[in-house]
């Protein structure tokens, strides 16, 4: 066992690995946590005594996290959660927050991500939480307590000890009535429920009144507001903390609005500004106990917004207004903070950020916003900010800001500190783009191939002539080039226009999300946006939900469901392009050929002649009674092979059994619990090979690849099959001419054959190797990289979703040809070989993504470079990841390790050790000369 | 084995919820404080894993565990740590009572060995159980570059052999100045027989003729074939 171990280990070390230099410089890792959600997202000391705050957040898609706000940088976050309704609350001067996804509550350490507790509500839905900052008056110095509302068909009121997540108390509401939130005051938690009159109409709203120690309900009213409210989404706002809690809602056409302050039965009512048309109204309250009762009311219209601030009385129970902010022509959008129990509210637009104090209407501060690239024509959506106010002056503000365009920015007073791409963590397909300059070369040398010879020459001279104009442009730059390159500065830190990208690692990956919003990607500087749209603005009606993306010379083909037609992107400014200016080019065939296309059609492979699945069916694949399809691979559209046989170690060759047309079909068997592959040729319809493994867990996904002669799939086996190996397994094919080495199979003396029309009675079918291994961990997604020429050895690039990572296999470890039970006699050593053991240990060096952590990858891409030994990885899902592999090592560039002053010493010494030896040498020669 | 299945699936079958804890201990190895809060531990049998993250005490809490038998794995950045099998059991307490409770019993298991085979057991017990994981060691994800050191530039055996080379260049002509007459004479003699030499040229030739394009396919036909062109292509010359 750990003889093997010990082989396996020494014999990996071979495999290429990071270098400690170019982590972190050849590669990129966008750690995304989603758009945040406004109501809870604030900044917090992450302990009592600690001197900075952080800022947390819980995001569209459920993942809670803490960004550090003084360079954006993520401190931790959880796993994505099942829903999209999360809640995050941190009490004052608590060491932990507390955040509710699904139906999972848990108080995480502030500082470091850590579980302090976890309770599950069993398949309720956490609908609200709150923290419950005073108890009696008093302030809880020790851990403060949680209330949860827990949405179920009996809703729930939950006090959780702040310590140990256990129930103190449970309040069931069994009226009937839809929960909508809780807010507590020092006295009393209030629950407010939606109470729908049996014969339709509006709902009223109820107040429950609990008493915080027993959880009995003290008191109740209801309001009659069935006039304004039908759903939640009508309530704006249900004040939380705040010594006067409020509950406001409207109305369907956002004219009036109506508040209540909790506890009190007296509803007041105001009316929205009546020039403009309202599209919004949000309601920002301070959610602190001992800060003063003032809120505004924000007015946002089509193209504008306003405010007004309003004051509560406590003592008579009243709302009044205090004064308004003007309207402003550009979006923009408000946040609160507090210092002591002063209020301030902060105005956020693209252009200027000002800070008001609650009382008065006065502008303590204001700063003019610089610009920044990422966030052009984006407004603000909505923000958190902190303020520092010395005296009347408001010496500092700092506001999170998410933007319109989907970044979430810190504006620390006039400059954008960070912003971080939020947006790309709804990434639902991406593809590889060549670059403006490839592009237009490889346009203009098309050009030239579709003249004369003559007319060919004269545009060559002419385009030469043309790039001269960046001659002295280029001898200006290569002085501080040529010193970056001895000193040692990389010239990745170094590149900002790609026109010195001579090894092709500037990859452009256009990137489109589930909301319609589509970017470009460098892949070889640190994955910077080079340019993002919304596709709304070419398509205004229709609503994104799954688009997927194509990549053309030039340009890139949207697709959705939803989408009439589809929209073809310029892939280097993401302008339209119409469909006049798009040549479309269908894959060319020759005279005599057909295409034959396929898909998934009702459970069954059906291969149609030509495009579109009008066309009559070639052939139709169906799987065997019990099995159903689940998933299908074909080979990669561009997969070039260096060599058409397997050298062996006695010099004879296995020929590969290459083709172009093999598709690998994946169906399981649920009751059998049994998955099958079928290997297909795509052309004829007729199966290569298949095979079967039982006991199989086919809940669980099985990820295949195919590529060159080769493919592999992974299983995970089921618990039932518990005598053998339990775990997950990969599984490793390779198809050859026929399994003697120097021979070609029955075709091999035919110049042509046809799979579609076999003349021999029957097709050659391919001679399959297979073994399988166990590896540790799941694999959701599996890929092969793909270089220029295809001489490099291929890497099988696996994802782990366990271990937050993807690994690069070296082909050789997963050879089919590895002996098994025996050494590798001294052929097999000569093709290197090992021999076969059971299991496959994953070597951290074979992490492309080492210390990055990547989460939810979905689907992972890889493209050519300039370079033959290097092939470019991109990984999208939540996270966005970019590096370049060198699966035989980088033979083709100097790396970081050549030293190139010592290069340049060693010549010069050289040169002195020859002025010094020619004279010696000379005398010698001569003597020589004369003494015989 | 199939008798153990059997009750396996009976019990399978009996609604049991069993809580334990993988905790991991401070050793000199790891301090698990440092650990990232991605650090989690799955529970794998059917059907999606289980799933538990680190707690700040540094354990990893599995509530309402049904009975069977679960792979666990411990996922970590920067440590790799053992997998354990864990069974989860209901039985009696005392035999006949039929009062029944959970069981929950800990071993060491391998990848790549059947199931059954199982190592030493890491602990038994009933609910609360706390089964200690043992980090195997530090991930090191990073390759280190070939620094230049001078040392390392004279272990190099190309370098020794042309120091070794130079000594004889240099070193000859002294050492020979330094013999004494008869030995000079001795020595001399012995170059002219040829005694050193004619095996010298003989070789250098071998190495001249050299045909890389047949040693390349393998050919280990004799010397006659290969190097018989060659001298002529010399006369030619």
């Amino acid at each position: 066992m750990r003889s093997h171990a010990l082989a396996l280990a020494a014999w990996l070390a071979t495999a290429s690995a990071i270098f400690l230099d170019d982590a972190y410089h050849t590669d990129f890792h966008y750690a995304l946590l989603g758009l945040p959600k406004h109501d809870a997202t604030f900044f917090q000391k992450p302990y009592a005594a600690s001197k900075a705050s952080l800022l947390y957040t819980v995001s569209d898609n459920g993942t809670i996290g803490a960004v550090n706000p003084k360079d954006g940088a993520l401190v931790w976050r959880s796993a994505s959660g099942p829903s999209s309704k999360g809640h995050l609350r941190g009490g004052d001067e608590q060491d932990t927050v507390v955040g509710a996804v699904g139906d999972r509550i848990t108080a995480w350490s502030a500082s470091d991500g850590r579980i302090v507790w976890e309770s599950r509500a069993d398949g309720a839905i956490v609908e609200d939480l709150e923290i419950l900052e005073q108890e009696d008056g008093i302030t809880n110095s020790d851990a403060k307590d949680a209330v949860v509302l827990l949405a179920d068909s009996s809703p729930r009121v939950k006090r959780l000890d702040g310590k140990t997540g256990r129930a103190k108390w449970t309040f069931t509401d069994s009226s009937g009535d839809t929960p909508f939130q809780v807010s507590t005051s020092p006295t009393t938690v209030y629950y407010i429920s939606l109470h729908s009159p049996l014969l339709g109409g509006g709902a009223k709203l109820r107040v429950t009144f609990l008493n915080p120690v027993t959880g009995k309900k003290t008191d109740s009213y209801t309001l009659s507001s069935e006039g304004e409210i039908s759903t939640k989404d009508n309530i704006l706002f249900a004040g939380a903390n705040t010594a006067a809690p409020l509950l406001a809602w409207t109305d369907k056409t956002n004219r009036v609005l109506k508040v209540n302050i909790i506890g009190t039965k007296g509803v007041s009512s105001f009316n929205a500004p009546a020039n403009v048309a309202t599209e919004k109204i949000v309601l920002h309250a301070p959610n602190r106990v001992n800060s003063l009762a003032h809120f505004l009311v924000e007015y946002q219209t089509a193209t504008g917004h306003s405010a007004e601030v309003y004051h509560v009385d406590l003592k008579q129970s009243s709302v009044s207004k205090a004064y308004s902010l003007q309207h402003l022509e550009e979006k923009g959008t408000f946040a609160t903070s507090t210092a002591g129990a002063n209020v301030y509210f902060t105005r956020l637009t693209a252009a200027e950020v000002t800070v008001v104090a609650s009382v008065s209407e006065g502008i303590l501060g204001r700063w003019p916003v610089n610009g920044s690239p990422a966030l052009a024509g984006a407004y603000p959506v909505h923000g958190v900010s902190e303020v520092v106010v010395k005296g009347d002056v408001a010496s500092a503000a700092r506001s999170a800001v998410l933007f319109s365009n989907g970044q979430w920015a810190l504006i620390r007073n006039s400059e954008i500190a960070w912003s971080r791409p939020e947006f790309l963590s709804g990434t639902v397909s991406a593809v590889w783009a060549e670059l403006p300059e490839e592009e237009a070369l490889a346009q203009e040398l098309a050009e030239e191939s579709h003249q004369n010879v003559v007319g060919a020459y004269i545009h060559r001279v002419k385009r030469h002539i043309r790039d001269l104009e960046h001659l002295p442009s280029w001898l200006q730059s290569l002085p501080p080039r040529v010193l970056g390159n001895l000193v040692g500065m990389s010239q990745e830190t170094t590149v900002e226009d790609i026109q010195h990208d001579s090894f092709g690692f500037h990859k452009l990956v256009i990137v489109v999300t589930d909301k319609g919003r589509l970017a470009a990607l460098d892949v070889g500087s640190q994955g910077k946006v080079v340019w993002t749209i919304d596709l709304h603005q070419f398509a205004s009606d229709a609503t994104f939900q799954s688009p997927s993306l194509k990549a053309f010379r030039g340009y890139v083909e949207v697709k959705d469901v939803d989408l009439s037609g589809s929209l073809f992107i310029n892939s280097t400014t993401g302008g339209l392009l119409s469909s006049q200016d798009v040549k479309t080019t269908l894959p060319i065939t020759t005279k005599g050929e057909t295409l034959v296309t396929y898909s998934l059609v009702d459970g069954e492979l059906k291969g149609n002649l030509g495009a579109g699945p009008s066309f009559e069916a070639v052939w139709t694949f169906t799987p065997p009674p019990g099995e159903r399809i689940i998933s299908y691979t074909a080979r990669p559209a561009k997969d070039p092979v260096a060599s058409i046989g397997k050298v062996l170690g006695d010099r004879r060759v296995l020929y590969k059994y290459l083709n172009p047309n093999l598709v690998l079909v994946t169906a399981v068997a649920d009751s059998a619990r049994r998955a099958s592959i079928y290997l297909l040729d795509s052309a004829s319809g007729e199966l290569l090979h298949s095979a079967a493994h039982y006991g199989v867990d086919v809940s669980r996904p099985i990820p295949s690849t195919l590529s060159e002669n080769w493919f592999s799939y992974s299983l995970t086996i089921d618990s039932a099959s518990a005598t053998t190996a339990r775990g997950y397994q990969l599984v490793v094919s390779e198809l050859f001419e026929s399994p003697l080495p120097d021979d070609r199979g029955p075709l091999g003396a035919l110049s042509n054959s046809s799979t579609v029309q076999p003349t021999k009675g029957e097709a050659a079918k391919a001679y399959v190797l297979s073994q399988s291994y166990q590896i540790p961990e799941e694999v959701s997604h599996m890929t092969v990289t793909q270089t220029r020429q295809g001489i490099t050895s291929r890497e099988l690039l696996v994802t782990l979703p366990a271990s937050h990572s993807i690994v690069g296999i070296p082909r050789q470890v997963i050879d089919p040809r590895r002996p098994i039970g025996r050494d590798p006699n001294a052929n097999e050593q000569a093709e290197g070989l090992a021999k076969y053991a059971p299991m496959i240990i994953f070597d951290p060096k074979w992490h492309l993504n080492h210390k990055y952590e990547l989460f939810g990858v979905k689907n992972v891409i890889t493209s050519e470079s300039g370079l033959e030994s290097t092939s470019l990885v991109f990984a999208y899902g939540l996270d966005v990841f970019g590096t370049r592999v060198a699966p035989s090592f980088a033979f083709d560039i100097l790396g970081k390790g050549f030293n190139k002053v010592q290069m340049l010493l060693t010549v010069a010494a050289l040169f002195v050790g020859v002025l010094f030896v020619a004279p010696l040498v000379r005398r010698k020669q001569i003597n020589s000369l004369w003494t015989t | 084995m199939r008798s153990s299945l059997s009750t396996v699936a009976y019990l399978a079958s009996v609604a049991s919820a069993a809580r334990f804890m993988l905790h991991m201990p401070a050793t000199q190895l790891v301090n698990p404080s440092t650990l990232p809060s991605a650090t989690h531990a799955t529970l794998q049998s059917s059907g999606p894993p289980q799933d538990a993250y680190i707690t700040r005490s540094n354990s990893f809490n599995f509530n309402n565990v049904s009975t069977g038998s679960y792979l666990a794995t411990v996922h970590c950045r920067d440590y790799a740590f053992e997998p354990l099998r864990i069974d989860v059991t209901v039985e009696e307490t005392v035999e006949g009572s039929g009062e029944k409770k959970e069981m929950i019993r800990a071993w060491q298991t391998f990848i790549g060995n059947e199931w059954d085979n199982k190592g030493e057991g890491r602990g038994e017990g009933g609910n609360g159980l706390v089964v200690e994981v043992k980090p195997l060691g530090q991930k090191n994800y990073y390759q280190e570059r070939g620094g230049f050191s001078p040392l390392s530039f004279l272990k190099n055996p190309m370098i020794l052999m042309a120091l070794f080379s130079m000594v004889l260049i240099f070193g000859m002509p002294y050492l020979m100045e330094n013999m004494d007459p008869e030995t000079k004479a001795e020595f001399e003699e012995m170059q002219k027989k040829g005694v050193m030499g004619s095996g010298t040229t003989n070789t250098a030739q071998q190495i001249q003729n050299f045909d890389l394009a047949s040693w390349m396919a393998g050919k280990t036909d004799s010397s006659s074939r290969g190097a018989s062109p060659a001298p002529q292509s010399k006369k030619r010359g």
